[in-house]
């Protein structure tokens, strides 16, 4: 079941254990509809350092162009599930000149601004995961190069790589600090993708261009 | 030529005459700094070489820097073109099957190493009977236009006001090594265990103390100075500034960085004869431009013009100043000896 973007992203609630559902196999995700979102690389004009700038210019990046979205809920807390086509995968930073494959999910209040990644005024929060790390990063911004990470216990991610595609699920707590900040009926998402063989880091990567609303669904089945 | 924003930059100043290649330099350093978890292939002082391939291997061939003002894009080099921190094949050394061999070092993949720190020791260039070569210290610049500091895109990487000493933030690194392809003497570690990039951080600790940075104190040649710039009296500067006598390595790397080199004196090379030939220094002047531009024609004259001064009988003070009979002349105002400064004080 795949969906398109313009819909926004539901998280249906269901009722199986958390531990299970943070597995990307478990069978609970091929019930849930399937988000494709389009992607785009990320404009290199706004690179923060003339050094990146110029050593990418012409160069290949942001090469994947689609990332499949799934969210469920189950008992007070969120999953979302990521999937990419990754036919060349990168199993974490195993060398000085290797570099992880990764993804996030970010979210921000209606004022934030999704391509400068926030504001002084308006912080965006998100999760991020790499290959090859046991823990996901929980992280923050207020501006491009304004990242700050953090580790949080409270958050977990879950990866496979199967048929030549990453799933990747991250789990929280929804009531949690970690968790995205859904006050009224719906928040705001992005996602974005890094491919560690093409040696995208920082804000060299694939992004979702605009923001997509993220709701909360009913019963759970 | 700039300076911190103080208008105070620490600098040092190496003679390559001088210079042994003991590695005394590598291992101070390495005993204070690279001791820890994922440093364990450190080398943030190493003494190469040269002509050689250098550390990473082809280190000055991997781009970074600038070329007319612009950002030259840099590559980075796998972790064994640096050299891994080698185990040792002590199974086939000892073992009952073998018996007595060669220790052979491994690469953690089990593989035969094929490149390490220093790997072309003592080779050089030339052809018998004019082969030459020359040892040359290696270890951060703080450039007063330092690429490492313009492309890390989170400005974890800084140069401090008070002394122009050029820093990497580890708690806002994240491990993007943009910083390590744009330095183009490749002086920037990575640490995959931490995941974080490393370097030479001149000591600053000692510095702030009146101590002389490891590698300088423990040169068992005398071939390094240390102070400042902006002092006229200041050994660096009238090196540098005065005499002219030390330059920049690799100038055309448009860095502007603050550790000079004293170039190095050739022997007259051999004609075909095997006579003495008067117009053929043994390193060729073309590779000294190369590694220090194009004034060292002129150091280099400048020196044995002196040189030939005191050998005469006259005095130099240029030599005085180089051969510093006097150590601590060598150390500025960074003379305090760290034994005398307790740890465990108050900062």
């Amino acid at each position: 079941m795949v969906g398109t973007e313009t819909r926004g992203i539901v998280a249906r609630p269901v009722r199986r254990p958390f531990a299970e559902l943070v597995s990307p196999a478990d069978p609970a995700w091929e019930r849930a509809a399937e988000v494709a979102v389009r992607l785009l690389p990320t404009p290199l004009e706004a690179q923060p350092s003339a050094y990146v700038q110029a050593a990418w210019a012409g160069r290949p990046r942001g090469g994947i162009r689609e990332l499949g979205v799934r969210s469920i809920t189950s008992a007070g807390a969120l999953l979302i599930r990521l999937s990419w086509s990754a036919p060349r995968p990168s199993r974490g930073v195993t060398d000085v000149d290797a570099f992880a494959d990764a993804c996030a999910v970010l979210f921000g209040d209606e004022d934030a601004d999704l391509a400068t990644m926030g504001s002084p005024e308006h912080r965006v929060t998100g999760w991020q995961w790499q290959s090859g790390r046991d823990r996901l990063f929980w992280f923050s911004a207020r501006g491009l190069g304004t990242v700050e990470r953090a580790e949080r216990h409270d958050l977990v991610a879950r990866s496979q790589h199967v048929d030549g595609s990453w799933r990747v699920v991250f789990g929280a707590p929804l009531d949690g600090a970690g968790g995205p900040a859904i006050d009224g009926p719906a928040a705001r998402i992005a996602f974005a993708v890094w491919s560690g063989a093409a040696r995208e880091r920082a804000g060299l990567k694939s992004y979702s261009p605009e923001w997509l609303e993220f709701r909360l669904g009913g019963r759970a089945r | 030529m700039s300076e911190g924003a103080n208008g105070r930059q620490l600098a040092m100043v190496i003679d390559l005459n001088k210079c042994l290649g003991c590695q005394t330099c590598t291992i101070a350093c390495k005993t204070l700094w690279t001791r820890g978890r994922g440093m364990e292939a450190m080398w943030w002082n190493i003494v190469n070489t040269m002509p050689g391939r250098g550390t990473p291997r082809d280190a000055f061939q991997l781009g970074g820097g600038y070329r007319d003002g612009e950002p030259v894009p840099g590559s980075l080099s796998p972790g064994r073109l640096y050299g891994e921190a080698w185990d040792f094949d002590y199974d086939t050394l000892f073992g009952p099957a073998e018996g007595p061999g060669r220790l052979r070092p491994l690469e953690r993949d089990g593989g035969s190493p094929e490149w390490g720190p220093n790997w072309d020791e003592d080779i050089g260039g030339g052809t018998y009977p004019n082969s030459y070569f020359f040892y040359l210290p290696l270890l951060c610049m703080n450039c007063s236009k330092p690429a490492c500091l313009e492309a890390c895109p989170r400005s974890a990487v800084y140069r401090r006001d008070e002394d122009g000493i050029v820093l990497i933030d580890e708690e806002r690194c994240h491990g993007y090594r943009f910083c390590m392809e744009a330095c183009p003497y490749k002086r920037i570690y990575f640490n995959e265990e931490r995941s974080i990039a490393q370097k030479c951080n001149s000591c600053f600790p000692r510095v702030e103390e009146g101590i002389a940075p490891a590698c300088v104190r423990q040169c068992p040649g005398r071939a390094r100075h240390v102070g400042y710039l902006e002092d006229p009296k200041a050994q660096v500067s009238r090196l540098v500034r005065e005499w002219r006598v030390a330059l920049p390595l690799r100038p055309d790397f448009e860095v502007e960085p603050n550790v000079y080199y004293v170039p190095p004196l050739s022997p007259l090379g051999f004609d075909d004869d095997g006579a003495f030939d008067e117009g053929q220094p043994r390193i060729p002047l073309e590779y000294l431009r190369e590694m220090f531009g194009p004034t060292v024609d002129a150091a280099l004259a400048t020196i044995e013009a002196e040189r030939e001064r005191v050998a005469s009988g006259g005095t130099s003070e240029l030599i005085d100043v180089l051969i510093s009979p006097r150590w601590l002349d060598m150390l500025g105002p960074l003379t305090v000896d760290p034994a005398t400064v307790r740890p465990d004080r108050e900062p």
